[in-house]
């Protein structure tokens, strides 16, 4: 049911984020993780001005800081240290109580966000001649295993395999990038026919790295494409992109350069939009 | 001023202007095509610059050979401008004494090398790799299976330690000093890396680096004919591989886990399927797929090895990196494993001056061997890889070194350079045959020797090249120097020394098959060990010493070295050319370890494999039928290495150690005090 959910929730996020993810593609990466970092930033900053009780806040806030002025004021006195050490720790609970309900409203479109950018900044497309594993996992049954098949196509070339290993429900094949684009790769079985995305090019474009099955944290994962229903033969199909390596926009870094833009750009804007965090 | 006076050339204001962008225009052209240096890319530099390229096992006879039916053009051609010369080697010729000769400018009296193994006196002829030898911990603390070495006060314990046995005054400590960059990239006889003191020496450690199990190279091999036992044989690991279905699971052995009270080896399980059909097989390594067909191999794999450590500390990662070589899918699987080399992009050793130099690398170039032995020869001794196999192995390994190469050229800028090329060497090992000097190859046919010469020469050919290019892109603008620190003989013929003392009655029991497990030292006199080291076993230096020094061991020494002398072969052919006593060849304060004698064997012999480890065979000379047909642990006269330097010299008789005074000496710096030789250059 939730993975049915959140495979809703892609579709429409494919269709909005994706779409305004395609529109600054074209520019450099570094420079568009860092624009999609502070226009996010700005907007999660501007979500918490209205899910969140700012008066509230603000109060909580100057309570914080006239506990510390106390707390410098009276430093030798013992208990009235002792009990603004208490307020202290009272008012921060306080405050963190205060940002649940903009988290709550934040945190779904924020993990749609983020698996909207995972897809472009994850991993990158092969380029042509590059070689990669496409691992396919079947259901349980034996038959899937044995007959599932990889359709030719003009974009790849199958270098080798298939490799069937029944014992895990699997198959694999080693494909040679040929054509750059987005493409779809066909797999059959029987009378059925089971796509998968694949990405060629040297520039950036989004990656599917897996077509997954109806689970939620898969499906959640991976966006772009539906996931496999319960009954499919296929269970999910895999391809082992090779890593993005930037110190700005790599496959390990694409994540902290997100949230430091975010963060900077949240903490530039809120004097001008006069948020109290 | 009269009239009739010549006027004086006038210079207007407007032709200075003109001469002077000219000038600039001429000026800034010459520095542009400095810069540019041609058609490849050079250094932008204008500092001094000298290149050394050393090409191990290099033979002077085949170059001149091949350079005189035009098939080496480029050194010929380098050689017109400058010179080329025999180099006279090390005394044994042995890469280790040899390349310690070349760091040091002086001979294995300063640097304390002999040969590749040495061995403790005190521990009556316990052996030990000379470059490097790694110290055992001591004192630790018991917690659970492990045990915890604190190396700070109150504890003080000792943690095992690798350190580099060679001695003396490297020469860039004389360049380092000077603030003269030097970078040097497989450097052998330098596992573990000296400092630099100042921080303008960089380099990356070759020969003599071990691989994550601490040997000099143990590949692993997986068949399903293996004995189910497995097999241990000198450097490979055999293990039988039972298929369940079409899936097997095999166990690749790794570094050991020195924090277990007994320590093992950490492994890693990878599991195998094949597919009858498509008679492709699929690896899962630690998560990793890799997909290979019959005689295909992988690129590099990391491997992940988790060495447990007491609770609650966190558990320790050593990162290495392997390829995988599929011989047959199908009937007989077959999987070849190289050496665990050390990850040099997260070294779990030092394996380079400074530290990160080598990550910095593998940051460019991903991952490449690291071992200080690359081509596998002892895959091929043991018949692991045929003759083709391996040579496409040597080959894989020389592309990698021609792309480190390549990064080398790309990011010197100045100061010296200095890169070193193996695979004139172990290539030569295996293929080297010359039919001229013995047309019979103790194991193949004049056809297939003369094919497998055939190799070397291709090979020489194609290092002419790389020196073309060097050439091609410095000229003029670097002292260039190729040199090789020996040559190469055939080897068809080897002589066990230990069995020879034996027979004369100078080492026993008769019934002696090794000198580490029964020999009586009560009553041997003598001993062999390492390759060209004859020992004697001098009471007061050996444990179990009897041979009294002064008269006796001198009475000794004569008897050997006349007798080694006298030896022949069953066709009256002198086996051993010259026998040399260390206390003449030898000077300097790093002679304690060195042999008695040292054992110049004639071309066509050396010693015994089974000589080297201190083992015994009925025969004292036998053929040679491994695969390994060729070498220069011969006399250093048989075996001389080559130089050419795009620079006129004017010594008549070059020798290893006068390189380094001669680099020094192109820098402007004096020969030191420490080394014997002499720059190339003077007269």
């Amino acid at each position: 049911m939730l993975a049915n959910v959140i495979s809703w929730l892609n579709s429409l996020a494919n269709a909005t984020l994706g779409l305004l993810l395609e529109l600054v593609a074209w520019i450099p990466a570094w420079l568009s993780i860092t624009i999609i970092g502070a226009v996010t930033g700005v907007l999660m900053l501007m979500v918490f001005k209205y899910t969140s009780h700012q008066s509230a806040i603000r109060h909580t806030r100057n309570q914080i800081k006239a506990n510390l002025l106390g707390l410098s004021m009276f430093k030798d006195d013992l208990r009235v240290g002792l009990g603004m050490q208490g307020n202290l720790l009272k008012f921060a609970g306080r405050l963190l109580a205060l940002s649940v309900v903009p988290m709550l409203v934040m945190i779904v479109p924020t993990c749609l966000v983020l698996s909207q950018l995972a897809l472009w900044y994850q991993a990158r497309p092969l380029v042509e001649g590059e070689k990669a594993i496409v691992t396919v996992q079947t259901s349980a049954d034996p038959e899937a295993v044995q007959q599932i098949a990889l359709a030719e196509s003009p974009a790849y070339r199958v270098a080798k395999g298939p490799v069937r290993v029944p014992g895990k429900q699997m198959i694999c094949w080693e494909i040679e990038a040929l054509q750059p684009g987005r493409h779809q790769m066909q797999f059959t079985f029987g009378n059925d026919h089971i796509d998968k995305q694949l990405a060629i090019g040297s520039g950036l474009m989004p990656v599917s790295l897996v077509r997954p099955s109806l689970d939620w944290t898969d499906t959640l994962l991976h966006p772009s494409e539906s996931p496999f229903g319960d009954t499919s033969p296929v269970q999910s199909i895999a391809i082992e992109y090779p890593e993005r390596a930037s110190w700005i926009y790599g496959s390990h870094t694409w994540l902290i350069t997100w949230f430091l833009v975010s963060m900077v750009a949240a903490f530039a804007a809120k004097p001008l939009l006069n948020v109290n965090l | 001023m009269s009239d009739t006076q010549p006027s004086k050339p006038s210079i207007s204001r407007r032709t200075l202007l003109t001469g002077a962008a000219a000038a600039a225009g001429i000026g800034a052209l010459g520095a542009t095509s400095y810069w540019l240096g041609g058609v490849n890319r050079v250094s932008h530099s204008f500092g001094k610059k000298v290149i050394v390229i050393g090409v191990d096992g290099m033979d002077p006879r085949l170059c001149r050979k091949l350079m005189s039916a035009g098939m080496m053009p480029n050194m010929k051609r380098m050689a017109a401008a400058g010179g080329f010369s025999n180099l006279g080697t090390s005394c044994p010729p042995q890469s280790p004494v040899a390349w310690a000769n070349f760091i040091n400018g002086a001979g294995p009296g300063s640097h304390g090398i002999f040969d590749f193994i040495h061995r403790h006196p005190h521990q009556q002829c316990a052996p030990f790799f000379s470059a490097a030898e790694t110290i055992p911990g001591e004192g630790s603390i018991e917690i659970g299976d492990h045990q915890l070495q604190l190396d700070f006060w109150p504890f003080n314990h000792q943690p095992p330690e690798t350190v580099l046995r060679r001695q003396g005054v490297p020469f860039w400590d004389f360049l380092d000093a000077q603030r003269i960059s030097s970078v040097f990239y497989d450097l052998p006889s330098n596992y573990p890396p000296s400092p630099s003191e100042y921080g303008f020496h960089k380099c990356v450690c070759g020969m003599g680096t071990p691989d994550m199990l601490g040997s000099y190279g143990t590949y692993q091999f997986f068949s399903e004919d293996t004995p189910v036992e497995g097999l241990e044989e000198g450097g490979g690991k055999r293990s039988r591989v039972k298929f369940d279905g079409d899936s097997a699971r095999i166990t690749l052995v790794g570094p050991e886990n020195s924090m277990l009270n007994r320590p093992q080896p950490v492994s890693i399980d990878i599991d195998v399927h094949r597919d009858p059909g498509s008679r492709t097989v699929l690896l899962e390594v630690q998560g990793q797929k890799i997909m290979l067909n019959a005689g295909e191999w992988s690129h590099w794999t990391k491997l992940d090895f988790a060495l447990s450590t007491p609770r609650p500390l966190p558990t320790q990662h050593a990162s290495g990196i392997c390829r995988f070589y599929l011989q047959e899918a199908a009937p007989n699987f077959r999987l070849y494993v190289t050496p665990i080399n050390v990850d040099p992009s997260a070294p779990a050793v030092q394996l380079s001056e400074p530290e990160n130099f080598i990550s910095d690398i593998s940051n460019d170039l991903g991952l490449f061997y690291t071992t200080g032995f690359q081509e596998d020869h002892k895959a091929r001794s043991n018949g692991v890889f045929d003759d083709d196999q391996f040579r496409r192995q040597a080959t894989e390994v020389l592309e990698e070194r021609l792309a480190l190469f390549e990064y080398a050229v790309e990011n010197y800028d100045d100061g010296l350079l200095f890169f070193y090329f193996s695979s004139s060497d172990l290539q030569s090992h295996m293929f080297w045959w010359d039919g001229d000097e013995d047309p019979n190859h103790p194991t193949r046919t004049s056809t297939e020797a003369a094919s497998r010469y055939q190799y070397v020469k291709d090979l020489y050919q194609r290092l002419d090249g790389i020196i073309g290019d060097i050439y091609d892109r410095y000229g003029d603008k670097a002292t260039i120097y190729v040199m090789s620190d020996h040559g190469f003989a055939n080897f068809g013929r080897q002589f066990n020394v230990n069995s020879w003392l034996r027979d004369l009655g100078y080492l026993n029991p008769r019934e002696c098959t090794s000198i580490l497990t029964d020999c009586d030292w009560s009553r041997t006199r003598a001993y062999g060990m390492g390759i060209n080291g004859l020992y004697l076993n001098l009471k007061g230096r050996e444990r179990d010493g009897i041979v009294e020094p002064g008269e006796e061991q001198e009475k000794l020494t004569r008897q050997l070295i006349a007798r080694l002398k006298g030896v022949r072969d069953y066709n009256g052919k002198q086996v051993i050319r010259n026998v040399y006593r260390s206390s003449e060849i030898y000077s300097g304060n790093a002679t304690a370890l060195a042999p008695d004698l040292i054992i110049g064997y004639a071309r066509g012999y050396r010693a015994s494999w089974e000589t080297c480890l201190g083992e015994l065979t009925p025969d004292v000379l036998l053929d040679n039928t491994s695969a390994w047909s060729a070498d220069h642990c011969a006399d250093a006269l048989e075996v001389p290495g080559i130089l050419c330097c795009n620079k006129p010299f004017t010594a008549s008789d070059p020798s290893l150690v006068d390189i380094a005074p001669s680099i020094l000496d192109d820098f402007g710096i004096a020969t030191p005090i420490t080394m014997t030789g002499r720059s190339i250059f003077r007269t």
